[in-house]
């Protein structure tokens, strides 16, 4: 019988100190259809508004008992800042996620407005944190697109790509001022009073980038990154990772986070026992299509890989089968009384 | 007629020039190719199209990664650009426009690495290409399959939360026209997914397209080959 509460449990787990059970939670979007259907709003609509942000989250986590609450759900909110634009479908039919219609394609054109922390939508994520730390009934996660990432929301990737091989310099010094943004808004976050925050360089792995690639461009921003936040910091990483979890390691985060690509059994014998690993299963594959029978066994999997908790390799896609997602929960307090390789039970 | 010896020189700078992506020489021998009479079909398939098989198996061998892959594809380019103007109608029965594609990727998702890789796969192919961007309303395929009678529709997604608009383009489409060839690319798309909704091929990932792309067009070149032997 759980006997923590969930904001207690997820800040016991990341200071590695025994909890009563594994959390059910993630460092990614965790907002249902069931949750936006409840509220009586279309999915659109949860992105421009304080309230719908939070209170979708926190609705989410009650249908399902989960234990924390993660806003924003989309990726655009700096990008728009940054006067890129958004563009959130409001007309279209089902669940579309806000895009960023227009990038940077040089980089004398990169302007950044050094006010864009209180421009469009970011004081409207901020008021969501506000909103959730003040319920205080779960652990309030906060994420931020790792620099790589976030200059490709904000400038063709295709250019950026190529640059590193033939306009090294330049890319070097996009990837700074992506950098100091990474951290002005991460620390935002956490001076607001999040309970962890994770910085998502989703478009790194090596599907992208050589392992070589990956420690001249991106480690040593990461490693800057996480040198100037404040613990519990998550480093999530999607696509091709086996590769570089040493590297992904030795960037100063307190736990690392990996999709259903990552060979979680294999990582865990390289990495040890010491750091927390997240991970690693498909939310669509799970949640939306799979039959909720078989969900057991793909969470089962996680745990016995060595992952510490069981977290979705990406945002849930919210028209998730209400049954599936239960399955998930249910696992997790299942199997998860047991102590995992990097955290104990009290 | 351009002598053996150099239709190899101008070949091999033509592979070379893409796996080092160096675009001044790619433009030096497809110029040189042209002004010396070598069949512009020969020097794309045994020239451009071969070093890209090459930037394939260096690919798999992870020696080159996205990067580079876009570097070599901006020196393909470079050399199509000059040659496939100059395509002989019958030249070996090969240089006619294989058919039509309409490719894009679908509304939600502005990536595009990997459905401009497909593209270059087609183009390289000689099909003529209806390319309809990023972000692109899902309606807009089906309509522009109608009105180009295009026989292919390539249809790209990067994210898991975009994908599902994949399956009501192929329902658009089938529903018209079911003998439309139609391929799915991105991250989030598996053979499963692409069974599902309906589609008859797929490629998972940008680095999977270009595997995709270069088998395809290894198999052009073996076409070109045979019928030129006939």
């Amino acid at each position: 019988m759980p006997e923590m509460t969930p904001r207690e449990r997820v800040k016991r787990f990341f200071k590695r100190e025994p909890i009563d059970t594994m959390p059910v939670f993630s460092g990614m979007g965790m907002v249902t259809i069931q949750a936006i259907d409840k509220m009586g709003i279309r999915f659109a609509e949860v992105h421009g508004s304080p309230d719908y942000l939070a209170d979708s989250a926190s609705t989410s986590s009650d249908i399902y008992g989960f234990d924390s609450v993660v806003v924003p759900y989309d990726m655009c909110t700096i990008p728009e800042a940054m006067g890129r634009g958004c563009t959130v479908y409001a007309d279209a039919e089902g669940i579309l996620y806000p895009t960023v219609p227009s990038k940077w394609d040089n980089y004398e054109s990169i302007e950044i407005d050094p006010d864009y922390a209180a421009k469009a939508r970011m004081p409207v994520v901020e008021d969501a944190f506000k909103k959730l730390i003040a319920d205080g009934k779960y652990a309030v996660g906060s994420w931020v697109l790792g620099p790589f990432t976030l200059g490709g929301q904000v400038f063709e990737l295709d250019v950026l790509l190529k640059g590193i091989k033939k306009e090294k310099e330049k890319v070097e010094g996009f990837m700074e001022k992506m950098t100091d943004v990474v951290i002005d808004v991460a620390k935002r976050y956490q001076a607001l009073g999040t309970d962890y925050i994770t910085i998502r360089e989703m478009g790194s792995g090596t599907d992208l980038l050589s392992p070589r690639m990956w420690k001249q461009l991106i480690q040593p921003y990461l490693r800057k990154i996480f040198a100037e936040l404040e613990s519990p910091k998550i480093l999530h990483i999607c696509g091709g990772t086996d590769l570089i979890v040493d590297l992904m390691n030795d960037c100063g985060a307190d736990a690392l986070s990996f999709d259903q690509k990552n060979t979680l059994a294999e990582t865990r014998k390289k990495i040890g026992d010491e750091v927390i690993l997240l991970g690693n299963f498909d939310p669509y594959g799970t949640f939306c299509t799979m039959d909720a029978s078989e969900v057991e066994g793909v969470i089962k999997g996680c745990i016995d890989a060595g992952v510490d908790a069981v977290w979705p390799g990406c945002d849930l896609w919210p028209e998730v089968k209400k049954e599936n997602v239960e399955m998930w929960v249910k696992t997790v307090r299942k199997y998860g009384i047991r102590p995992t390789p990097a955290v104990g039970r009290v | 007629m351009v002598s053996e010896e150099r239709r190899k020189e101008i070949l091999d700078n033509l592979s070379e020039g893409v796996v080092e992506y160096e675009e001044d020489r790619v433009v030096e021998y497809a110029t040189a190719a042209l002004e010396e009479g070598l069949d512009p079909f020969d020097a794309i398939m045994n020239g451009l199209a071969a070093g890209m098989e090459i930037v394939g198996d260096l690919y798999d061998r992870q020696e080159y990664f996205v990067p580079e892959i876009l570097m070599c594809a901006d020196a393909l380019y470079k050399g199509l650009d000059i040659l496939k103007p100059h395509l002989k109608k019958d030249s070996n029965g090969a240089g006619k426009p294989k058919g039509q594609v309409v490719i894009g990727t679908v509304q939600g998702d502005v990536h595009d690495i990997g459905k401009n890789l497909i593209k270059m796969m087609f183009d390289v192919g000689g099909f003529t290409v209806h390319d309809l961007g990023r972000d692109v309303p899902l309606e807009k395929f089906a309509e522009e399959q109608l009105r180009t009678d295009s026989e292919i529709v390539a249809l790209s997604a990067m994210m898991t939360t975009t994908m599902m608009g994949m399956k009501k383009v192929i329902a658009m489409i089938k529903e018209k026209n079911p003998d439309v060839a139609i391929m799915l690319g991105g991250a989030p798309v598996t053979k499963d997914v692409a069974k599902l909704f309906g589609a008859d091929g797929y490629a998972e990932s940008a680095g999977n397209a270009v595997q995709e792309a270069i088998k395809m067009i290894g198999q052009l070149r073996k076409l070109g080959e045979e019928a030129a032997q006939n």
